[in-house]
């Protein structure tokens, strides 16, 4: 026993006066319990070990990308279902503002204007085609040849009437009828109707029991018309625009939150799932205090 | 200066108070040492103011009994059981698992504060590294509970009595009532009550073995004999049994302060020692704990210098570390053992402390109890003197040995005078059972004959009848001898027949003649130097020898119904004719000598520690190998030289004998010395205390010692040993107690089973470790990508939970059962400071090369899984921020898709589902690459571990069912993934398995080169 303990002891003392030579021992010539040749083949060892290993990555990363379509993804697993987004989109989907504080809705109308100006009427004469509505827009590739650049459809900000912020340039913001703009996600070949059925969103009251009020919808009916479908990829469809629905709130409660979930309606794409709240829906919140 | 003072005071006085202990535990391992035996009867009743004849007073002893307490022993302070649960959550390993659960708190703990309300993985994680520990702990528990109840034997419940003399009168009371003091009666049969001194013996034997490991039946008698009290024959110690007689005395100890009570305080007294694999745990747990932290240190300043805050990069931090924790290892390394356990305990090695399997693997010294454990503690007849030549009887347990010609005249007139001149019977109704096992009731050596005659000449009881017995005179110590007279068998022979027994020289004084080849010889010069020799030799054996003769009395002078007095002795008793010698001894148990051998060549020493008389324990050595053939000891060296035992240098002499009284004059560096220089060694006559001194000697030595046993001497060694092992059917409860592990069958061969098993685990475990530790780096390397490059984070937290404890158990376990790459009997016990369980160029294998790749395989998934869905590797890099971004419902792909954060979350559990994916098929590779560290895997055979390959599909199958089984998404984060995917890491897991092979090759082709000495574990 007492033997056992002397030992231990022994041992700290041991490991006590190595600590100092663990770095540098100058008997054995020895730096962190190596010599310098032994560190540098073992470095060497190591660099060409992880130089073959990054190689051999590399290689097979390379080869992944070769697989890789530039225009399309190879699978669209999460994407069946497009989520939805509003603009403005506020901090975190929520839209507070004060009527009589310019600012607290200033910010918005600035983030509309910056977000419509792509579509002026001029930038879409300019660069979009002016396609036969309510039918899809398809430019199928033939075989092997590319049918590229693919052309895009217009969508005029004229279209958002009152929203369009060409007439009200503060998007109703200052007078309490807010615009907001709702937009469906990109996501390549998507049909998002059948029969020459366009889709439109709708918008609702979370909370039963309180209303809304009075809503328009720009374009009329809230359509996302078929002409601005499929999408062919930011590769090959480089001038694409995506459609827009404006809603505007006529007559807000003024002082009392709001919860609205606004809703794509279509016949091919399926809503309700339960676990992504964005999958063809979008919810956000509306308090506009006087 | 005062100040300092103080200090120095205060730890003085801690000093003393230690060396206080340990002077206190040093005077209970000094000897014995009491006068009661040597002064005069008188000066004894004086002492204890009793008196011989009519005993104590009652009103005294009430007295007494009140200042002494009750005579018996304290019960060995039990474990309680929480303390023995708690032990099993206070592991190495174990606290590692704490300390991650606690930073798993402390962050989910930092994560709330900071309001994040979503991220509960830090608690889970906690959750999880808790409930293994208490899993695992409650299941080496069960364990350790199951054979301690295969162990636990049953208490005798029934008090003992005894025949206690007080005022005059005998009176029979309980045995814990007994005083010092008292005048006590014993009888064979009894145990003794507590350690007396005998005042009047009447033959008085006792069986001393379980005290002294005397297989010899001890005589007791009221002469003092010895100053030593063990020695003396006029002290009869508490415990041990009378075998026959009758006698009295005076108790002159009782309870604790008995010789047995102190060897049980002794062995409670000396601590147990911690199990190598316990202190190897213990330095892989240091190499873990350092490198994780090494790890999060550098990443902690790593994540400070890109810009996080300090907050973050403390979470980092910790959960770098917690990841580090390898948490399927505790889980792997307990069933490892389990499994051990159960596979010894079917060749009857019970294990009382899971740990303690691997410690006979090893184990380098063996320190061996003779009696019962190397011997069957049973007199068998060895070895027989007639027609001048030695002959050797079957000593083996099951009769399967050689037997010598029995066809000689003079055999048969031996066999007759053994058979006769014996009192000894078999107990009734024992015809099924084997001879040698069957109860007798008479002393050892006549039981001996008795079994020896009933397997030569058969059923002795008959043969007795046909030879009526007129008259006899037991053996006493005075005579030497014992007679008996017959009537012959043919009714019409008349003459008597004397048959005599005893001592040789005794029973050849009064020979005459001597029967060679059945014809009578007169004894002359020549004859009885033959004698001498073979009495000589036979003795030299450390066998006890016994003469016989006979004669056919005068018809005339002693006709029929002549009545015989055996007292007077009123017939012929000289002039005998001499038959021959019969020598007995406790012999070898048959396995012995073979597994003394194994053990050898195993590299373990064998070394005999035995409280028998040096003669005996130095012939069993020489028979069962511990000394080997040709090896000398210092006297036998001194004879064959024929100078003076100074002279000779002991160092050229192997084996050694060393009995007790020589080991109390030995200062410890001496005995170190003589361990030594003599790779052979025999103690004898050892105390208990000085077997604890040869264990604590063999482990300065830096031995790792394993100490077999089965008496109440041997218990205090049992406990200090790394591993001791008790005998399960000759073992006494204090042995076993002590002991860590029990034979159950009392084969020491099963030592060797042991051994080889513990070997072969350590090994083993080895492999799962290196096996277990692998993945660590991979399941790592995402979330150290993740801060440094802000991918997306690749795997989370519960898909590693995943790995570590569901797929990837199975098959480390299954690693348990890999044969032996190589025959590790015939290497040596490992260097416990040098042969280390986990050591740098495992981890460093394992972490740094095999973790690398698999680490790239992983990512190549991972980035693959990506690209394909729509975000290519140089995008990701950067992404992390708005990816997690809860608010943002559409972020911008590689070819302009918009994504929903839910999206971009089932997209970031497919990357988990994929780095899992390729986890483990990297683990399926990295499992057989671990079946052999050295041998190529073909050598090894591929498909030889059927439970490694079921392991395998078992892994294979998990891994489909999380990833495919409907509901796994949002319970555990596991998506259903393309099958193309699982193929990505394949050449990766190909890769693994050719740069090990190509690795082994290189070991085994170039040992000791530089590739060797990097990467061989």
């Amino acid at each position: 026993m007492s033997g056992g303990k002397e030992d231990e002891e022994n041992d700290r003392k041991e490991h006590k006066g190595s600590w100092g030579d663990f770095f540098w021992n100058p008997r054995t010539q020895e730096m962190m319990g190596r010599t310098f040749k032994s560190w540098g083949l073992i470095l060497l060892f190591y660099t060409v070990f992880y130089a073959f290993l990054g190689g051999m990555f590399v290689l097979t990363m390379y080869v992944m990308l070769l697989t890789l379509d530039e225009y399309k993804p190879t699978w669209q697993d999460r994407l069946t279902t497009p989520g939805m987004m509003i603009r403005p989109r506020g901090e975190s989907l929520e839209i507070f503002y004060n009527l009589q504080d310019t600012e607290t809705w200033d910010r918005y109308v600035q983030t509309l204007d910056n977000f419509l100006k792509p579509y002026d009427n001029s930038i879409q004469v300019q660069n979009n085609d002016n396609c036969i509505p309510d039918q899809y827009f398809i430019q199928e590739d033939s075989g092997e040849v590319r049918n590229n650049p693919k052309r895009a459809c217009q969508f005029n900000r004229t279209m958002l009437d009152f929203c369009s912020g060409l007439d009200d340039r503060y998007y109703g913001y200052q007078e309490g009828r807010p615009c907001i703009i709702i937009k469906l996600n990109r996501v390549i070949g998507m049909l998002p109707g059948r029969d020459g059925q366009s889709p439109y969103i709708t918008c609702a009251s979370k909370r039963e029991g309180v209303t809304l009020g009075p809503i328009q919808f720009y374009p009329p009916n809230g359509s996302l018309n078929l002409m601005y479908y499929p999408y062919y990829g930011s590769k090959a469809q480089i001038n694409y625009t995506q459609p827009l629905v404006a809603v505007k709130f006529l007559n807000v409660t003024m002082n009392k939150e709001l919860s609205v979930e606004c809703r794509i309606n279509s016949n091919t794409l399926v809503t309700g799932n339960q676990r992504d709240k964005f999958a063809g829906r979008i919810s956000f919140k509306l308090r506009i205090s006087a | 200066m005062f100040e300092m003072g103080g200090g120095v005071e205060v730890k003085g006085g801690k000093k003393t108070k230690k060396e206080k202990k340990k002077e206190r535990l040093e005077g209970v391992k000094k000897e014995m040492d009491i006068d009661d035996h040597e002064i005069p009867i008188e000066d004894l009743e004086q002492r204890y103011n009793t008196n011989v004849t009519t005993g104590m007073t009652s009103t005294f002893a009430r007295q007494v009994l009140e200042r002494d307490g009750p005579n018996e022993l304290k019960p060995p302070k039990g474990t309680p059981e929480y303390v023995k649960f708690a032990r099993q959550l206070a592991g190495g390993l174990q606290c590692l698992m704490w300390v991650a659960a606690a930073i798993c708190f402390i962050a989910f703990g930092i994560e709330l504060a900071r309001g994040n309300f979503t991220c509960f993985d830090n608690l889970y994680l906690a959750i999880t590294l808790i409930a293994v520990v208490v899993v695992t702990g409650c299941f080496g528990y069960y364990q350790e509970f199951k054979s301690t109840n295969i162990i636990a034997s049953f208490k005798n419940l029934v008090p003992q009595q005894a025949l206690v003399i007080r005022d005059g009168r005998k009176d029979t009371i309980s045995a814990k009532e007994l005083v010092v003091g008292d005048l006590v009666e014993v009888k064979g049969g009894d145990r003794i009550p507590a350690d007396i001194r005998i005042i009047t013996a009447q033959s008085c034997k006792v069986d001393n073995s379980s005290l002294t490991g005397e297989s010899e039946p001890q005589t007791r008698s009221p002469e003092c004999t010895h100053e030593n009290p063990m020695e003396t024959k006029n002290i009869a110690f508490f415990s041990t049994t009378v075998l026959e007689g009758v006698a009295t005395g005076v108790i002159i100890n009782t309870g604790d302060r008995t010789i047995i009570g102190r060897i049980a305080t002794l062995a409670s007294g000396v601590g147990n020692e911690k199990t190598p694999i316990a202190i190897e745990i213990e330095h892989f747990v240091d190499i873990i704990a350092g490198l994780a932290i090494f790890f999060g240190f550098t990443f902690f300043v790593v994540a400070l210098f890109i810009g996080y805050s300090f907050l973050e990069a403390m979470i980092y931090f910790m959960a770098i570390v917690v990841a580090y924790v390898p948490e399927g290892l505790l889980a792997t390394v307990t069933v490892c053992l389990s499994l051990t356990a159960k596979r010894l305990a079917r060749k009857n090695c019970v294990v009382k402390n899971l740990e303690a399997v691997e410690t006979l693997g090893s184990t380098s010294v063996i320190c061996s109890d003779k009696t019962g454990t190397l011997t069957q503690n049973r007199m068998t007849v060895a070895h027989l003197w007639f027609d001048n030549h030695v002959h050797s009887a079957d000593t083996t347990e099951d009769q399967s040995g050689q037997s010598f010609d029995q066809s000689s005249e003079t055999w048969r007139s031996l066999a007759r005078v053994a058979g006769l001149c014996n009192r000894a019977i078999f107990r009734p109704d024992q015809e099924g059972i084997p001879i040698p096992r069957r109860t007798v009731v008479g002393d050892a050596s006549e039981t001996a004959l008795l079994k020896f005659t009933e397997l030569t000449i058969g059923n002795i009881e008959q043969y007795r009848n046909r030879f009526k017995k007129v008259a006899e005179l037991p053996f006493n110590s005075t005579n030497k001898f014992a007679l008996s007279i017959h009537e012959l068998e043919d009714p019409l022979d008349l003459r008597y027949l004397l048959v005599m027994k005893g001592a040789p020289e005794r029973i050849l004084e009064r020979c005459s003649t001597i029967l060679i080849k059945g014809q009578e010889l007169p004894l002359d010069e020549q004859w009885t130097e033959a004698f001498q020799t073979a009495y000589m030799d036979l003795g030299g054996l450390g066998e006890r020898v016994l003469g016989f003769c006979n004669i056919y009395l005068n018809e005339k002078e002693f006709p029929r119904g002549f009545s015989f007095d055996p007292d007077e002795l009123n017939f012929t008793t000289s002039n005998l004719c001499f038959c021959g010698l019969v020598s007995m001894i406790d012999p070898p148990r048959a396995t012995v000598p073979d597994a003394v051998m194994k053990c050898r060549t195993a590299g373990i020493r064998v070394v005999m520690v035995t409280g028998d008389h040096p003669i005996t324990a130095k012939a069993i050595a020489a028979n069962v190998g511990i000394i080997s053939e040709g090896s000398e000891t210092v006297e036998d060296i001194a004879i064959r030289k024929r100078i003076p035992v100074e002279r000779v240098n002991p160092r050229e002499a192997r084996a050694c004998v060393i009995n007790g009284g020589q080991l109390k004059d030995m200062s410890s560096d001496e005995l170190d010395d003589a361990l030594r220089n003599h790779p052979e060694m025999v103690f004898a006559r050892t105390s208990p205390q000085q077997k604890l001194i040869i264990v604590e000697s063999c482990q300065r030595l830096g031995s790792i010692v394993a100490v077999t046993g089965d008496g109440v001497n041997d218990s205090p060694a049992l406990k200090k040993a790394d591993i001791g092992i008790a005998m399960g059917i000759a073992g006494s409860d204090a042995a076993k107690n002590a002991a860590d592990m029990i034979l159950l069958d009392d084969n020491f061969a099963s030592i060797v089973t042991g051994v080889e098993q513990g070997r072969l685990i350590f090994d083993n475990l080895k492999k799962s470790i290196a096996y277990t530790l692998t993945k660590n780096i991979p399941e790592l390397t995402p979330y150290l990508i993740y801060i440094t490059c802000s991918i997306p984070l690749p795997l989370g937290c519960i898909t590693i939970l995943f790995i570590e404890l569901a797929t990837d158990i199975y098959p480390s376990v299954s690693l348990a059962y890999e044969k032996a790459e190589s025959d590790i009997m015939n290497l040596k016990p490992r260097n416990p400071r040098r042969d280390r369980l986990v050591n740098e160029s495992l981890a460093v294998y394992s972490y740094f090369q095999i973790g690398a790749i698999q680490s790239f395989a992983g990512f190549t998934d991972y980035f693959t899984a990506m690209a394909q869905e729509g975000w290519f590797p140089l995008l990701c890099i950067g992404l992390r921020g708005n990816w997690e971004d809860t608010h943002l419902q559409d972020m911008q792909d590689s070819y302009g898709q918009e994504w929903s954060f839910s999206q971009r979350l089932y997209q970031q559990y497919t990357c988990y589902t994929v780095f899992f994916v390729s986890i483990e098929i990297c683990q399926i590779s990295d499992v057989l690459i671990r079946k052999t560290r050295r041998l190529s895997v073909f050598t090894q055979g591929f498909f030889r571990n059927k439970v490694l390959m079921s392991a395998i599909v078992f892994q294979i199958l998990l891994g489909n069912l999380l990833c495919y089984c409907p509901g796994m998404p949002n319970i555990f984060n596991f998506m259903p993934i393309r099958g193309q995917w699982w193929a990505v890491p394949i050449p990766y897991g190909i890769l693994i398995f050719v740069y090990d092979e190509i690795r082994k090759l290189g070991v085994r082709r170039a040992p000791g080169s530089w590739w060797d000495q990097e990467l061989y574990y």
